[in-house]
């Protein structure tokens, strides 16, 4: 997926914030042409991981776009016990966990990178034909 | 302890039983026992553009949190411990609000056009529309839709106070499951199953299709009969209450 533009968002935490951050994403999706679906998955893709993977500190979100799609990138997030969730097997079938609530409104996702109990978790959604 | 020796327990008798037995019961009634004190506290901040009984429900979250934070030690009585806990959700579920009571009245309406105009050109389309599509519709900026959209969001909180809205939902505090004995929530946040006996019959139903069977929105509103923004929201607020249940 050629990268065509960047946008980086540094934000606090916490409800009263995440407004902002959809904010964002609609922008994204506008751009991209993604349907008002894919927004809505997008959006609850990265308020799941941040709902779930319990950050303290402000959280970077990273948006590359191209024509294909948009990758997200959502991090610090200081969980061990996520890490090894995202990066477990696949749920049993009838589980529902954060793997699959991710596996269903993203395109991929995966763990990037874990360095002293700090994680980034990548976000892939295509852009669907139309 | 039976149910008239649990209704009759003074309330350290009862913290003891749940802080150190894990009966459940004991919280339950510890809870029914102060919902007055939760009333009474939900009611100074009536009038400021929240239903009492949203209010309420968002109190009665501190005062289950007061609960389950209590510490055996502490020689203060759970009212005392419990007011301050109550008041500050009260006070926080305000001023996570906050942005939304700003929402211009234009942005109120064009969100409340939105769902029957998306339902309506996703069944014209055969997809779910795209951001100009919708804006085409109403002949204005896709940074108004987008703006919009969050106008609802922000007008109906996706969490566990935002309160039943139908029927076949249940009263939040409904929702909330005993915890069981040895629980660790880090080892288990991953995972929200815990949490999933615990919701509404059709809430349940409609996570297992998104999730499990990999319906779209719009295939899931087809079956069910509601709005793809309908299924949104629900979806969410499911996964919130879920959350909350395990934190």
């Amino acid at each position: 997926m050629p990268v065509a533009d960047r946008i980086e968002l540094t934000t606090p935490v916490g409800r009263s914030w995440e407004a902002v951050i959809r904010m964002v994403l609609g922008g994204i999706a506008d751009r991209l042409d993604l349907g008002f679906d894919q927004l809505d998955d997008l959006q609850l893709a990265v308020e799941r991981l941040l709902a779930e993977g319990d950050p303290h500190d402000p959280v970077t979100i990273s948006f590359e776009l191209s024509q294909g799609g948009v990758r997200a990138r959502v991090g610090p997030l200081r969980d061990a016990a996520l890490a090894d969730a995202l990066q477990g097997p696949e749920p049993p079938p009838g589980e529902l966990t954060l793997p699959r609530i991710l596996s269903t409104v993203v395109d991929s996702y995966g763990v990037e990178e874990v360095a002293d109990g700090h994680l980034v978790v990548r976000l892939e959604k295509l852009v669907r034909a139309q | 302890m039976n149910p008239v020796e649990l209704s009759t327990a003074t309330d350290r008798d009862l913290l003891r039983r749940y802080h150190e037995e894990g009966d459940a019961s004991a919280r339950e009634v510890l809870v029914e026992r102060h919902l007055p004190l939760v009333r009474s506290l939900a009611r100074r901040y009536a009038g400021r553009g929240e239903s009492l009984d949203d209010i309420e429900q968002v109190g009665a979250i501190g005062l289950i949190k007061a609960i389950d934070r209590y510490e055996l030690s502490r020689e203060v009585a759970l009212t005392t411990y419990a007011t301050p806990n109550v008041v500050g959700e009260i006070k926080r579920h305000f001023r996570d609000k906050g942005w939304a009571i700003r929402v211009p009245r234009a942005l109120q309406e064009l969100n409340g056009k939105m769902g029957p105009t998306i339902e309506r050109l996703t069944s014209k389309l055969g997809r779910s529309p795209s951001i100009a599509e919708i804006a085409g519709e109403f002949k204005t900026t896709t940074e108004q839709v987008v703006e919009a959209m969050e106008a609802g969001s922000a007008y109906a909180p996706l969490s566990l106070s935002a309160g039943p809205s139908g029927d076949e939902e249940l009263d939040p505090m409904e929702t909330i499951g005993s915890t069981d004995a040895g629980y660790e929530r880090t080892d288990d946040r991953a995972s929200l199953e815990p949490a999933l006996a615990a919701l509404p019959d059709r809430e349940r139903e409609i996570l297992r299709m998104r999730f499990e069977d990999g319906l779209t929105q719009t295939q899931i509103a087809e079956r069910v009969g509601i709005s793809q923004m309908h299924v949104s929201r629900l979806i969410r607020r499911s996964l919130e209450r879920m959350r909350s249940q395990l934190g």
